[in-house]
């Protein structure tokens, strides 16, 4: 008998709390962009000039803000390489296209063809101000 | 008549032509960028970085071209931080920041010491991560007159910021991209 109220004691021995991350709701400082394809004509592409729809963006005078901002490819791959199975590849918006807000973006590497259809992320810096 | 004795060495090689200087870079410190419409007391948002989205007070601009920003610490968690002007957005909310004395700090303080850029050594250079009793103390110091320097510079701004009403809210609140929002067209 004595045991088990020793026992029980044991058990309702407060918990030392852990300290915990941060739970506030996750941030986004990046803009949506479908990425459409590559500048092209009806039967020629050029894979240097990548074709960004940003969401929000109708005209040319709102694509304009976007010029030079970063852009950003994330995708997985199996092996680890840094630490992390996501990789990207960078670039930048370097002009509008179109006037309904299309802008063209050049990465660092061409962007590659399974990736038409994607959701590449435009980040706000560098900030033009 | 003698001749005259050579004091410098003649090499093997003699060019043909004229040789042709380089470009010669005469400026060799680089210049620090220009404040754009930034102005100390602003409230700036981080837009890249650990601290992402996060709402801080602009101090000044440090000798390099950083901007030198608060969180205040105690408000938001970000502490004394260079950051970059194109990586960051400027709004119009602004905090007096007169009784803050920043003066003191610069580049420098934010310099790495060599016990820090050992700390993370591996394998064969672990020893000289290590630590010896001088150097634990001479940390523990360091990291005692950061605590002090943060203190002293974010007293006098958190008072500030209390007599604004829901100032201290704000700057603890981190912005963030919703479904709707078009960043080409806010004003911040």
């Amino acid at each position: 008998m004595k045991g088990q109220a020793d026992q029980k004691k044991e058990a309702t021995k407060t918990v030392k709390k852990v300290r915990t991350t941060n739970k506030s709701a996750p941030v986004r400082l990046w803009v949506k962009a479908a990425f459409t394809g590559f500048r092209r004509s009806k039967v020629q592409q050029n894979e240097n000039q990548a074709l960004l729809k940003i969401q929000h963006v109708e005209d040319v005078a709102s694509s304009r803000f976007y010029w030079g901002k970063r852009v950003a490819y994330i995708y997985k791959a199996h092996t680890l390489k840094s630490n992390t199975k996501f990789r990207t590849i960078w670039g930048r918006i370097s002009r509008s296209h179109g006037a309904n807000g299309v802008v063209i973006a050049r990465f660092g590497r061409n962007l590659p063809p399974r990736a038409i259809g994607s959701t590449l992320r435009v980040f706000l810096y560098p900030n033009r101000a | 008549m003698p001749a005259k004795k050579r004091t410098t060495r003649i090499g093997n090689w003699y060019k043909a032509d004229d040789e042709k200087v380089h470009f010669i870079r005469k400026r060799k410190a680089p210049r620090p960028s220009s404040l754009r419409k930034i102005n100390p007391g602003q409230v700036l948002i981080l837009l890249a970085g650990r601290f992402q989205g996060k709402r801080v007070v602009f101090l000044k601009q440090l000798k390099s071209g950083l901007l030198l920003v608060t969180g205040p610490f105690k408000i938001n968690g970000v502490p004394l931080k260079r950051v970059n002007q194109a990586y960051v957005i400027p709004t119009s909310t602004k905090v007096d920041i007169k009784g803050v004395d920043a003066s003191k700090i610069e580049d420098e303080y934010f310099k790495r010491t060599q016990a820090q850029r050992r700390k993370n050594e591996q394998g064969f250079w672990a020893k000289r991560g290590e630590l010896n009793e001088e150097q634990q103390t001479n940390e523990k110091k360091r990291l005692e007159e950061k605590r002090k320097t943060q203190k002293s510079i974010d007293d006098a701004l958190i008072a500030t910021v209390k007599k604004t009403a829901l100032l201290k809210q704000y700057l603890g609140a981190r912005f963030s991209i919703g479904k709707t929002t078009r960043p080409h067209d806010l004003i911040f």
